[in-house]
């Protein structure tokens, strides 16, 4: 098992674990719906996790296979999910851990 | 796995009545296809873009369909129901309140498994749903085999192939959502089966609000809400007034957490997950080896790791390169035109008319010298919006923002907000609404401050104007320095920002990248005119007004004998110190500095006013007749349209605007010559550039943030940091001798 960040190009990989399932997501959860009702509240930061997880909806969810299309060491990454490029920041991408897989 | 039943809406008793008319929501993944889907449908001009995000806002549009009136509603693109970033909560919010009629879900044909996961949740708020398997044509060239009929049965729903951007399908997608609309025929649509104890409890829970009646109903149907709440879903629970740790929420919720630990949430989404996954699995057919497509090999290059940047940077030189060879001749005829038959006639026309000479002032020094010069730009402001329409079709957009993430992180942002900051290139009006595409409100505030420094078309105008007096031999290079400008300054002013206002990581980044596609020619016609007419309507209405205020402001007091006297001459007489150590501390300057306050293409406007000589009827000496003058129109026109299309076949870095001498026409530019020094009139590009945003991006920050804050934030920065910009630019420049 290896962080996702540190795949190389071309390889691919099974996602073993993703961060959503360890009450990840203090701060990029509670995003969206501090905005309703338009009123500005940067200052108030409820300690709530927010009941979704993007990670997931977006379609990188364990089980699923990834290959790694560019990756170059620094700075963030794309990875191809089914038919679709994804551009994750390395951060994130250094808490989810794959599996490889030999092609 | 559970078949349920669609309740009905009440009141629709035969199987199929004729409505007069109804809504259709639109809803779907970003980039699914939605907006391009409702302009084939309704003939309307959404806006279209090849990158997630374009639509930050509920649109509709309506349409006729024999005889009946229907509404279509195009959303903000949604992952999913329970919402991320601010346009999520658009979309979530009114398919949960106001309930359409019909929903019709677009479905991207070549990302099956993720579109479906969002399918399924679209299907739990029982409202008639028809799915638009849209890009049909892409999932074919990928040799996917989609067994729709499978699909449908499956589902439960109505499944229409559809190629949008070819109007394929269409027609036979109107048709269903008609009928969807109009049989109240009982639909048996899926429902995803949660497993024995999940469903006791969603059944225990709809009993309970059922208990408690009324101030539950309106917020979606029991069985998703009673999903909603054992998912712990903030929202739900904040809309039916239920805290968190509310006893009747861990009455309902306790055994389940005891038997399936915490995160039932996630528990739910793998259930959804695993049937989406299932039906795919059971739709859809792959060819055994999938092709490295024209994307990758594209990207290849694009997001090398030491190529990205100066790639990027060079298409954008290429833009602004472009912008200026192919408009700039016409630039010069629009002015000809202008300055010299227009204005003459008009005063012509109106001396026959026997109006009065400060009428005849009015409209030539005042209307046509004022809003002439800001529409003489509206070629260049065509061609960049153009271009960026471009940028926005061709799905580079997502690459900027990558490629931009390691530099946007110096500024405690992600590559995400830079896309907000590229649109402030076209406008920053809509630049600010971008900012909704971001999931965090500290990334909003931050975005949005910078995007006043991104030169947006409003000030093109005033660069055009210098750049052809003093650097014509360069332009495209001199123009694409100061939007760099901007660009570094956003990054310096978001680091001080960073460590100062807006402390705290910066957050997640993650960025679907759509596939490149070539944007139709008509779509980016529509698209540029849609974006460039807001200029046309502003000259026509705002700039008019304020060019006749203007003109008062130099004409007052009554009787005044030179501009510099009047009251807007005092104004700028009593500001010009200030500007003194920039190098433009000339009343002229410091006038059009102030009323360009209002909208940067002000700038211009007063000038063109300001500089206009008083009294200038000596121009009327044996002037052409009209006949001939429309020739010269005509002839002129075609030298420009020749000399555009050398411009763009030469090599680069061809002298494009060169100051021709032409009699009278030249009189704003000869008086900049004068006034102007190439150093103070960079200096005094860089100070429109950067010194305070207009009044209508003030106010869509207002807008935005419901507060005053930013915005006052934003005006006080920008002018601390034009001055200093400014001040350093000339005096640096006159030190090392440049001046
Ligand atoms: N090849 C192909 N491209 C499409 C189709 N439908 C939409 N597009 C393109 O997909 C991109 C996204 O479209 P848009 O309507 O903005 O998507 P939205 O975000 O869902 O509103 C645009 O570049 C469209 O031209 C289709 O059926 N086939
Ligand atoms: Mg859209």
């Amino acid at each position: 098992m290896l962080p996702l960040a540190f795949l190389k190009e071309d390889e691919v990989a099974e996602i073993v674990e993703s961060p959503h399932r360890y009450g990840y997501g203090h701060q990029y959860r509670h995003g969206a719906w501090k905005f309703r009702n338009g009123v500005d509240q940067l200052d108030c930061c409820r300690k709530r996790k927010h009941s979704d997880d993007h990670l997931l909806n977006i379609g990188l969810r364990p089980g699923k296979y990834v290959r790694m299309i560019s990756n170059s060491g620094a700075g963030p990454l794309v990875l191809l999910i089914d038919e679709c490029r994804i551009a994750l920041g390395r951060g994130i991408a250094m808490k989810i851990y794959v599996r490889r897989i030999e092609a | 796995m559970i078949i349920e039943e669609e309740k009905n809406k009440s009141g629709q008793g035969a199987a199929s009545n004729h409505r007069a008319s109804f809504v259709i929501a639109v809803a779907g993944n970003p980039n699914a296809g939605k907006s391009t889907l409702i302009n084939a449908m309704a003939g309307a001009r959404l806006q279209v873009g090849n990158w997630p995000g374009v639509t930050v806002e509920k649109k509709s549009a309506e349409f006729e369909y024999e005889g009946r009136r229907i509404i279509l509603v195009d959303l903000p693109g949604t992952y999913s129901l329970s919402p991320y970033s601010q346009e999520e909560v658009i979309a979530r919010d009114y398919l949960v309140h106001e309930r359409p009629d019909v929903i019709i879900n677009v479905v991207d044909a070549t990302n099956l498994e993720r579109n479906l996961y969002f399918t399924l949740q679209l299907l739990e708020l029982e409202i008639p749903l028809i799915v638009a398997l849209n890009m049909y044509d892409e999932a074919g060239q990928k040799g996917f085999r989609i067994d729709t009929a499978k699909m449908a049965s499956m589902l439960g729903c109505a499944v229409v192939p559809t190629v949008a951007t070819r109007r394929e399908g269409v027609d036979r997608l109107i048709e269903t959502a008609v009928e969807f609309a109009e049989s109240s025929n009982r639909r048996e649509m899926m429902a995803v089966s949660y497993g024995e104890d999940i469903e006791k409890a969603v059944r225990s829970i709809v009993e309970d609000m059922k208990q408690h009646g009324a101030e539950l109903v309106n917020h979606g149907p029991s069985r998703w809400q009673a999903l909603k709440i054992i998912e712990t879903d903030e929202i739900v629970l904040d809309e039916m007034g239920i805290s968190a740790d509310d006893n009747f929420l861990k009455q309902a919720t306790h055994h389940l957490s005891k038997a399936h630990g915490e995160d039932l949430e996630t528990l739910l989404a793998d259930t959804r997950y695993a049937l989406a996954a299932g039906l795919t699995r059971e739709a859809l057919k792959k060819p055994e080896t999938r092709k490295r497509e024209l994307t990758e090999r594209i990207d290849a290059i694009v997001l090398n790791r030491y190529l990205g940047i100066p790639i990027f940077l060079f298409f954008m030189w290429l833009i602004f390169k472009l912008t200026f060879d192919i408009a700039g001749p016409f630039t010069e005829w629009f002015d000809a035109v202008i300055s010299g038959p227009l204005t003459h006639w008009s005063a012509a026309v109106m001396t026959l008319a026997g109006a009065p000479d400060w009428a005849i002032s009015l409209v030539t020094e005042g209307v046509i010298a004022g809003v002439g010069a800001v529409l003489i730009f509206l070629p260049p402001i065509f061609a960049m919006m153009f271009f960026i329409t471009f940028l926005e079709g061709s799905g580079y957009m997502a690459r900027a923002a990558f490629v931009m993430d390691r530099m946007m992180h110096a500024i405690g942002l992600h590559g995400k907000s830079f896309i907000p900051l590229l649109l402030g290139f076209g406008c920053n009006v809509p630049a600010v609404y971008a900012t909704r595409t971001l999931e965090n409100p500290r990334d909003k505030a931050l975005t949005a401050l910078l995007i006043p420094l991104m030169s947006c078309g409003a000030r093109l105008p005033v660069y055009l104007l210098f750049v052809g007096v003093f650097f014509s031999a360069y332009a495209g290079t001199v123009l694409w320095s100061l939007y760099i400008l901007g660009i570094i300054l956003a990054v310096m002013v978001g680091w001080i920002f960073k460590k100062t206002l807006f402390r705290g990581e910066a957050p997640v980044f993650i960025m679907e990248l759509p596939p490149y596609r070539m944007p139709t020619m008509t779509s980016l016609l529509i698209h540029t005119w849609e974006k460039g007419k807001h200029y046309l309507i502003k000259a026509g209405t705002f700039i008019l007004a304020i060019t006749i205020c203007i003109w008062f402001g130099l004409n007052l007091p009554w009787g005044v004998e030179s501009k510099r006297d009047s009251y807007l001459g005092h104004i700028g007489q009593a500001a010009a110190p200030v500007f003194a150590p920039l190098g433009f501390g000339t009343w002229e300057a410091a006038s059009s500095l102030i009323t360009g306050v209002i909208a940067k293409e002000i700038v211009v406007s007063t000038m063109g006013e300001v500089y206009t000589p008083k009294d200038g009827d000596d121009k009327e000496k044996n002037a052409p007749s009209v006949s001939e003058e429309l020739k010269q129109i005509g002839v002129s026109f075609v030298g420009a349209v020749g000399k555009a299309v050398g411009n763009v076949f030469s090599t680069f870095g061809i002298a494009t605007i060169s100051m021709e001498e032409e009699e009278g026409t030249e009189s704003l530019k000869t008086a900049i010559k004068k006034n102007f020094t190439p150093l103070s009139a960079y200096a005094f590009m860089a100070f429109v550039l950067l010194y305070v945003p207009c009044f209508i991006v003030l106010v869509a920050m207002r807008h935005e943030f419901g507060t005053w804050k930013w915005a006052g934030v934003t005006i006080a920065y920008q002018s601390v940091l034009a001055w200093t910009v400014s001040f350093i630019i000339y005096q640096g420049g006159t030190l090392i001798g440049i001046g």
